[in-house]
């Protein structure tokens, strides 16, 4: 008894001593004028190879940007947030550990942001590729996208070239011309980006068709596998996808058909597939963000990116297997998309239901989550992203069939 | 000669132990525990006084901290009283994550489709009776096949929390969704959030009186009597006349319906809105909870409390210096070994072959 209450005592002692010698608060406030503590809050972690690594890449170069410029940026980054109420308690948490700017960098995050921004007014949020921040009244919350469609619109150029290649060279007939699209959800984002990569596709071979399938996830691996090797089963010779891993383009591979990526370059994973990738490069809105917000300005309550501010970029094409004059296509279109000559969705290049499309809203304002006002389509397109940054163009045009849209 | 025989090391039940002792014993694992966390720390390159530092700072240290651990403590409190009944019994259920699922489920329909049509307070009582209910049946599931046809309860109750998360996974991308293809429930109207109290949603203060109730349910009722006896050996209760199907059946759907209350505190006080992980796993950290409190009622409080301060303060660990949480993880799971494995040396004692004479002379 005395021997055991000696132990506990002892232990209970040190422990006091570990806990006064730990427990003082170490949160810093940044005093420095030129010096700003920004949250990144992920919903995966650099693993992945995809989305939240391409986060990353734009957050480490955006600090060498701003380090040039004299500002330096403390980060506070949280991998692994759950889509549920641990954001909302990630956001509280960053913004009581004194981060002036909290950016959440998935959709479904937006609406337990919103949850807490009222709390600190004096604390910036900012909702990527959402878009209620941009529209809620509210001076602390904001919104910010890239025309990632732009991007998508070059990577179905490349496609296009490659399988027109194909038909001239007698390797498939033009109606055996079918792209296999893996996607995550039917949602605008996705049925915007798989459209515009379609478009550019058809733009250089007029025969092409389009299979998309639904995995009902941002990231399931093996569902995105799957949903590849299904669509090329289904006959598509190109494949390409809406989704977070690098799985597609490994299928796309070991069944001898090609790829194009999202998010990252997947060339050295696939060499004899992937032909090229599109990717945002986050770095120049989060350095315009940051910058803004050191220097005293407002950061824009909706911010879009596109190609011709560097914000949509493209990896490396694979030379070894693009089709010959595939760089100088691309030259040529991506010039057009930077001064405004080419617009993605020419109305005069696609049809719904075998009609132009002549008519359709862009925003949605009475919150029935379907869009009743500002008319998208003007001057012979379809103008997306212009009234907000999140994507909004739902159309099924001609040419694509959804295998399933149970998601 | 039978010293011999013996195995080298012998378990004897123990029966005699001083009270303060066994208290002493446990806050001590406790202790060793904390000490024990040290070594992933150090490993990877965290000062673990730091660390711990930083736990119970970043849990206790602001009043916001505060009403975040105790908002993250309510839920497990609420649980594990519900599943100590059941554990009482010795009926093994494991199935409070779904029957929270459902009764999250009962009261978002009413919170997103009778928002308008009622006055708040009176919705709030729909969606808590609908939420109880719900939950409440959905226990009754295993528990009838249980009297009925002695299933096993553990596999039975497990596969029902698969059942409902799959019902919440496909309502959220399908007939609850909010924008099309968002996979996302709308926020609640403010009409179908809880008040807070103090800062924090006054689910604190209904889990603190099932505290009470549950407290007397089981120590001072009948129902509390037959549940005890049940647990003890199914056939005196049934010598003793007491109808043990009818029984299990009672005890679970109370156990469930408790549960149910737990996902309309989730959903109404902390979440507002739905989702298939609603649950977040405290069906089954609550268990640990149940035991390690030994199934007693206040005990439930501290222990809910303890994990809630491990849960946050290794938020705050991970923001501050950069821990990755699966760290966090890990102190948590050694904390829960050792004060398991502390309630086994209070029960059982290790007798040594060459110490067996000196304890038979003891």
């Amino acid at each position: 008894m005395k021997r055991t209450l000696s132990v506990l005592l002892v232990l209970i002692v040190s422990c006091g001593f570990i806990f006064a010698a730990g427990g003082a608060e170490t949160t810093t406030t940044a005093s420095d004028p030129n010096t700003v503590k920004v949250a990144l809050l992920c919903i995966g972690d650099e693993n992945d190879q995809g989305y939240t690594y391409n986060f990353i890449r734009g957050r480490d170069r955006a600090t060498e940007m701003l380090a040039a410029d004299g500002i330096t940026v403390e980060w506070v980054t949280k991998f692994n947030i759950g889509e549920d109420a641990s954001c909302r308690d990630a956001n509280i948490e960053a913004a009581e550990e004194g981060c002036q700017i909290i950016i959440n960098n998935s959709f479904g995050f937006e609406p337990y942001m919103l949850e807490v921004v009222d709390d600190y007014p004096e604390i910036e949020f900012i909702s990527c590729t959402n878009s209620a921040s941009a529209v809620d009244g509210r001076a602390n919350t904001h919104n910010a996208f890239a025309n990632i469609f732009e991007g998508r619109y070059l990577a179905g150029v490349v496609a296009g070239m490659k399988l027109q290649q194909m038909i001239d060279e007698g390797q498939i007939t033009p109606e055996e011309a079918v792209i296999g699209y893996v996607g995550a959800y039917s949602f605008a984002e996705v049925i915007s980006g798989f459209t515009s990569y379609y478009l550019g596709a058809k733009s250089v071979c007029p025969s092409v068709t389009m299979l998309v399938s639904f995995v009902g996830s941002w990231s399931d691996a093996t569902a995105e596998s799957d949903a590849a090797l299904a669509l090329i089963d289904q006959g598509a010779v190109m494949v390409s996808q809406h989704s977070d891993n690098t799985t597609p383009a490994t299928a796309a591979q070991s069944r001898g058909v090609f790829h194009t990526g999202y998010n990252n370059d997947m060339t050295g994973i696939a060499p004899n597939a992937s032909l090229i990738s599109t990717r945002i490069d986050w770095s120049i809105y989060f350095y315009e963000a940051i910058k803004t917000y050191v220097e005293g300005g407002e950061i824009p309550q909706d911010w879009c990116g596109s190609w011709a501010d560097g914000s949509v970029v493209m990896t490396t094409l694979n030379e070894a297997i693009a089709a010959p004059g595939t760089a100088e296509k691309l030259a040529e279109v991506e010039a057009g998309l930077a001064d405004g000559s080419i617009q993605v969705f020419d109305t005069s290049t696609f049809t719904v239901g075998g009609e132009e499309l002549t008519h359709a809203f862009a925003i949605d304002t009475d919150g029935d989550f379907t869009a009743d006002s500002e008319e998208a389509v003007y001057d012979g397109a379809f103008h997306e992203s212009v009234f907000q940054s999140a994507p909004y163009f739902t159309a099924q045009i001609d040419g694509i069939t959804w295998l399933n849209a149970a998601y | 000669m039978r010293e011999e025989k013996t195995a080298f090391i012998r378990l004897a039940k123990r029966t005699d132990m001083d009270p303060r002792k066994v208290w002493m014993i446990r806050v001590g694992s406790i202790v060793v525990a904390l000490l024990l966390g040290f070594v992933p720390m150090l490993l990877t390159g965290t000062n673990p006084i730091e660390a711990y530092g930083v736990i119970i700072s970043g849990s206790l240290s602001r009043p916001v901290y505060i009403r975040q651990t105790v908002r993250t403590a309510i839920p497990l409190l609420g649980c594990a009283l519900a599943i100590a009944p059941c554990f009482k019994m010795r009926f093994w259920n494991i199935g409070a994550e779904g029957q929270i699922t459902m009764g999250a489920m009962a009261a978002t329909y009413f919170a997103l489709y009778w928002v308008g049509k009622v006055p708040s307070p009176v919705l709030l009582v729909i969606m808590f009776l609908a939420a109880a209910i719900m939950g409440g049946l959905w226990a009754l599931i295993p528990a009838f096949f249980k009297a009925k046809w002695n299933t096993n309860e553990t596999l039975f109750t497990l596969m029902m929390n698969y059942i409902a998360i799959g019902i919440v996974a496909w309502l959220q991308g399908g007939p609850w969704e909010g924008r099309k293809g968002s996979q996302l429930i709308p926020m609640f109207d403010d009409a179908a959030r809880l008040p807070e109290v103090l800062g924090v949603n006054c689910g604190w203060i209904m889990v603190l009186v099932l505290t009470v109730l549950m407290y007397f349910y089981m120590n001072k009722t009948k129902h509390g009597y037959e549940i005890a006896v049940i647990g003890d050996s199914v056939n005196t209760a049934r010598y003793a006349g007491m109808n043990v199907g009818w029984i299990i059946m009672r005890t679970m759907f109370i156990s469930g319906a408790i549960s149910g209350v737990v996902g309309f505190i989730f959903v109404s006080g902390a979440n507002h809105t739905l989702y298939s992980g609603v649950a977040d796993g405290v069906g089954f950290t609550a268990i640990t909870v149940a035991w390690l409190s030994q199934l007693n009622s206040f005990a439930m409080i501290v222990i809910s409390f303890v994990l809630a301060v491990l849960e946050k303060g290794s938020n705050t660990l991970q923001t501050r210096l950069s821990v990755p949480a699966s760290i966090a993880d890990i102190i948590t799971g050694i904390l829960l070994f050792c004060m398991l494995s502390c309630e086994f040396f209070i029960n059982y004692r290790l007798i040594f072959r060459r110490k067996t004479k000196e304890e038979v002379a003891s």
